[in-house]
């Protein structure tokens, strides 16, 4: 569809050699970004022997399906997937079901609230992370909070909501004004306005929350790891954590194939969601 | 904070309004309160006493006696010029890189979806295997840097990156650009995404080059958007610990021992949590004062 | 003034929080009054063998114990810190905890882990000899774990390059003196092969360790106050290391800032002749050495002595666990000769008790390095280090990157020694 819209024209030369570069250098940038996927999945089939040799190469000589095996026997991968879904899936949707309304309020009211709002989510990024991890332990076990995916889910949103208000109150702030005012003045009520023009235009801010708030949700480590005694409950990057043992030494093959396979679905879900990345919405609105 | 608005006519239009906010914010509010301010007021109330770790362990207030330490100490000062060496160096090249990338994943190219995905690789890698995979890729015998360096006949530059005293922080913080790249050309991409192509088109119509565009219309279009992505990459890129901790855990010779790694170290593994506390909040302090100019535009306009 | 712990702050969010949690609370599985105790086992095992061997005891253990159920939970190394610390704070920790003494010695002085000194059974205290005790002892004469794997320092070589160069395999009865081991590696530098690498990013305790061989002790003790010793004694082990890798050029320089495992890409591909490391590297010499590949365990170096710094792996109880007894219980049964043993041998390490050493290199036949393993722990033995309780923050703060300076050869041994030593007075107190 992206294509349609690019009109047909007769491209000079200077041009094709503008477009040469653009590809170029997008591809020097995937080379640098996603070059640990191609290594993650040589490794994935190498045996213990290869993984270990002075001139690496990266098809595997003799491959093998052992560590994936391995990776799925040993540590119960599939389920920690399945809870790992179900927690980042909840704190995305809830982050951005509290952040969205709170985000335009704190945009478009001037009020006191707006100072102590800001005040607060810059300090809650500024104060070190890990020194509340003890205290916010303690009230989530005194609530009956730990041992349960929902304790998880709401550490999670606490966490990615000031990113998420911060970020969208930004969006929001982008989308003129007048374009809600002239809605209102053709006799939309609020709501419709909000749905109809709002809504569209902050849909690449939305995308970008909801996928910080899935993907910190999906690696977080720390507190899964405290919070969740009962192993039932481990989501993958605490089964993942169990492959690196003394010293830091991991047993790479098996990690590299779990690794691959707490990946994959996020990046399914990067490939679902970015589509989204496109608007074409604001054009669109002030045309109409 | 100003409160100048406070009197300014059409009051009751206003009053209407922040009954509407408090509405919306509201559900935000709850978490917010009991999941973080109540820890965040503890661990600021904590850099003010001697709570150590420990089975009924006393806690006393002891007033400024941590900060007072604190200024003293050698360890202290050296792993906060490290801090804000790594924090504008991967902030500002985070930014710059993320900024090119998303203006090329903003234009019609081929396999958009494809490549749009690919770049948010690194943040798709689940953390445990992001410091074992750079700790292979700068192995000193078995590296892919310095097997590429050696295939391309420049074997003699090959070092160990990590744990050679010049080469360990650069190495590091090539590795913090990789990682947070995904998230700052996200966020950059949705803002390109709210640039007007009207503005663009009429421009290109009034014969404005590429890069005139770029300078008089993208850019002071993503401003909003660039202020605040660069605020927080900073924060967090100030804030971080984990991936070096696992990279060199502070060495060579502490070379890359940032005050996080510090403050860290002083909470977990000697269960000083006054001192630890102490350190977060005289770095809160410090990057406030940094930051406040950077987003005293922001805040005025959050009052205005 | 008023004390304002984390406990006391938390405890006032809860009246808050309560209204949330009592929505959500869906019996967080806590055991009931009657009913089988429940205690929760944190593991550290990692390896595939000794996750197996693990899993199983306690799978024994529970089918013939309906009264004291283990739930097995596996930990990992890297977090177990701050995993511990957390859920000591908030008062949530598991009952019985691997660990190893040095850290574990940590939480004993914060008084999280109970006393068991009149909780271990006879035979098992008997099994186990007084010097690995030692270990796990305080000064108060608290014992606050049961250690039960002990690690020592070997080196292993290329047998190939060894035969080629003409140099015999030494024996557990005479092994290599320091300056044997320098000389050969000499002999064993040439063309692109480096008589050995020292993987030295964390040198403290594998330099403390080995220290031990010249007598240093690099800690003293008087009149009740610790502070660091740097006389002759103690500045041998590390002279000697710096030696090989600026004088000598036998050990490669690049190595130095590797960890334990780092060098095996070149040692397997003949960059290195030897190299020194923990017994448990024989575990990826079986697992990962290519085909052909021939290597041998060497027994630990000598100096004065073969002395080393022993560092059990234990298990402890938690202080806050409320079924003590049933946890030495079942530690007992899972801590037995031969399950011992099986463990030792899952892990790669040394087991602590007397029988079960015999009964591994009995059921191996000695192989892999099983005998050179098992003979070495006579002489580890407990280090001045080991009874410092600042030795961890003087660790990471002081002695790590002056020693990293050192081996990058930017400071001089005196220099380094001053760092140590005046370092050591800022933080001991």
């Amino acid at each position: 569809m992206s294509r349609l819209r690019s009109p047909k024209r007769k491209r000079s030369p200077k041009r094709k050699a503008a477009r040469f570069l653009q590809y170029l250098a997008l591809v020097g940038y995937l080379a640098f970004l996603s070059f640990p996927l191609l290594w993650m999945l040589s490794t994935s089939f190498k045996t213990p022997r290869e993984v270990v040799e002075l001139h690496p190469s990266l098809i595997p000589r003799d491959p093998t399906l052992d560590n994936y095996t391995t990776a799925f026997t040993q540590q119960h991968l599939a389920r920690a997937a399945w809870n790992s879904l179900q927690v980042s899936v909840g704190a995305a949707v809830l982050t951005v079901v509290i952040a969205l309304p709170a985000a335009y309020a704190l945009a478009r009211v001037r009020s006191k609230v707006n100072t102590v709002a800001t005040a607060w989510i810059l300090l809650s990024q500024l104060f070190p992370f890990i020194l509340l991890v003890i205290p916010l332990f303690i009230i989530l076990k005194g609530a009956g909070l730990t041992n349960s995916l929902f304790g998880l889910v709401l550490v999670y949103v606490t966490w990615s909501l000031p990113f998420a208000l911060w970020m969208l109150q930004g969006f929001v702030r982008g989308i003129p004004r007048e374009l809600e005012e002239a809605a209102a003045m053709d006799g939309a009520s609020k709501f419709q306005t909000l749905v109809r023009i709002v809504a569209p235009l902050l849909a690449p801010g939305v995308v970008a929350v909801t996928l910080f708030a899935f993907i910190s949700s999906w690696n977080e480590f720390f507190f899964a790891l405290v919070l969740l005694k009962r192993p039932e409950l481990a989501t993958l990057p605490l089964e993942l954590a169990k492959f690196v043992g003394i010293e830091g030494i991991a047993r790479l093959g098996p990690l590299a194939a779990g690794s691959l396979m707490a990946t994959i679905p996020s990046l399914i879900f990067f490939a679902f969601l970015q589509r989204r990345l496109t608007s074409g919405g604001l054009a669109g609105a002030v045309k109409g | 904070m100003t409160t100048l608005n406070e009197e300014l006519p059409l009051a009751r239009k206003k009053r209407l309004d922040n009954k509407y906010a408090y509405f919306l914010v509201l559900p935000a509010l709850a978490p917010v309160l009991i999941l973080s301010v109540v820890p965040l007021l503890n661990g600021i109330y904590l850099g003010f006493t001697d709570a150590r770790a420990g089975l009924n362990q006393e806690t006393n207030f002891t007033g400024l006696e941590n900060y007072t330490e604190l200024l003293s100490n050698d360890l202290f000062w050296s792993s906060f010029k490290i801090g804000l060496i790594w924090a504008f160096s991967v902030t500002i090249l985070q930014f710059l890189a993320a900024l090119g990338l998303a203006l090329l994943l903003n234009l019609n190219l081929r396999l958009r979806w494809l490549t749009r995905t690919l770049a948010l690789v690194p943040w798709a890698m689940p953390p445990v295997i992001v410091g074992i995979m750079w700790q292979l890729v700068y192995h000193p015998d078995a590296g892919l840097v310095n097997e590429a360096l050696y295939r391309v006949g420049l074997g003699d530059l090959s070092t160990n990156w990590l744990g050679d005293f010049s080469t360990a922080l650069p190495a590091v913080i090539v590795v913090g650009v990789w990682a947070g790249m995904p998230q700052t050309t996200v966020v950059l991409l949705a803002g390109l995404q709210g640039v007007p192509a009207e503005l663009n088109e009429a421009a290109s119509v009034d014969g404005a080059g590429t890069w005139r565009r770029f300078w008089s219309i993208t850019l002071p279009q993503l401003r909003p958007v660039i202020v605040a992505i660069t605020s927080l990459d900073f924060i967090w890129n100030f804030n971080s610990f984990g991936l070096v901790y696992v990279l060199t855990t502070g060495g060579p010779g502490g070379k890359t021992m940032l005050p996080m790694l510090f403050a860290y170290e002083e909470a977990f593994k000697y269960g000083h949590f006054g001192t630890a506390a102490a350190m977060g909040n005289a770095m809160v302090l410090i990057i406030v004062v940094l930051l406040f100019f950077y987003l005293r535009r922001r805040m005025r306009e959050v009052n205005a | 003034m008023k004390r304002l712990t984390p406990r006391r702050v938390a405890a006032v969010a809860l009246a808050a929080t309560m209204a949330v949690g009592s929505l959500t609370a869906c019996g967080s599985g806590e055991d009931s009054a009657d009913g089988p105790v429940k205690l929760r086992f944190l593991s550290l095992a990692w390896q595939e063998a000794s996750v197996a061997a693990n899993q199983k005891l306690v799978n024994d253990w529970n089918a013939a114990h309906s009264d004291i159920q283990i739930e097995y939970v596996q930990g990992s190394w890297d977090s177990v810190h701050d995993q511990l610390l957390t859920s000591f704070e908030g008062g949530d920790a598991p009952d019985i905890i691997h660990y190893e003494a040095a850290l574990s010695g940590q939480f004993a002085q914060m008084n999280y882990l109970a006393d068991l000194k009149d909780l271990v059974p006879a035979e098992l205290k008997g099994e186990i000899g007084q010097n690995v005790w030692d270990t796990v002892t305080t000064p108060e004469g608290a014992v606050f774990g049961v250690p039960f794997l002990l690690e020592s320092q070997v080196v292993i070589a290329n047998k190939t390059l060894l035969d080629e160069a003409g140099i015999p395999v030494p024996t557990t009865d005479a092994p290599w003196t320091w300056d044997e081991f320098a000389a050969n590696a000499k002999k064993l530098t040439e063309g692109d092969t480096f008589g050995t690498a020292w993987p030295l990013k964390q040198p403290v305790n594998r330099v403390l360790n080995l220290g031990l061989n010249y007598d240093g002790k690099y800690f003293q003790n008087a009149d009740g106050k610790n502070s660091v010793v740097w006389g002759a004694a103690e500045q041998e082990v590390p002279r000697r290391i710096h030696d090989m890798v600026y004088t000598d050029k036998s050990a490669a320089p690049d190595a130095l800032g590797m960890g334990g495992t780092d060098p095996l890409p070149g040692f397997f591909g003949g960059k290195y002749a030897m190299l020194p490391g923990s017994i448990y590297l024989r575990q990826q010499m079986v697992e990962q050495a290519p085909e052909g590949f021939e290597w041998v365990t060497l027994p630990p170096l000598k100096g004065l002595s073969q002395n080393q710094a022993a560092n059990p792996q234990t298990l402890s109880i938690s202080a806050q666990s409320e079924h003590q007894e049933e946890a030495m219980r079942f530690m007992a049964d899972f801590l037995n000769p031969t399950n011992q043993a099986e463990l030792a041998k899952g892990d790669w390490l040394i087991p602590t008790g007397k029988k079960a050493g015999e009964e591994l290199v009995a059921s191996t036949g000695g192989k892999d390095g099983w005998d050179v393993a098992v003979a070495s722990a006579n002489s580890l033995v407990l280090a001045p280090f080991q009874t410092v309780p600042e030795f961890s923050e003087w660790k990471s703060k002081i002695a790590t990157p002056a020693f990293q300076e050192y081996f990058a050869d930017t400071i001089t041994l005196d220099e380094l020694g001053k760092r140590l030593v005046e370092g050591g007075e800022g933080i001991i107190r």
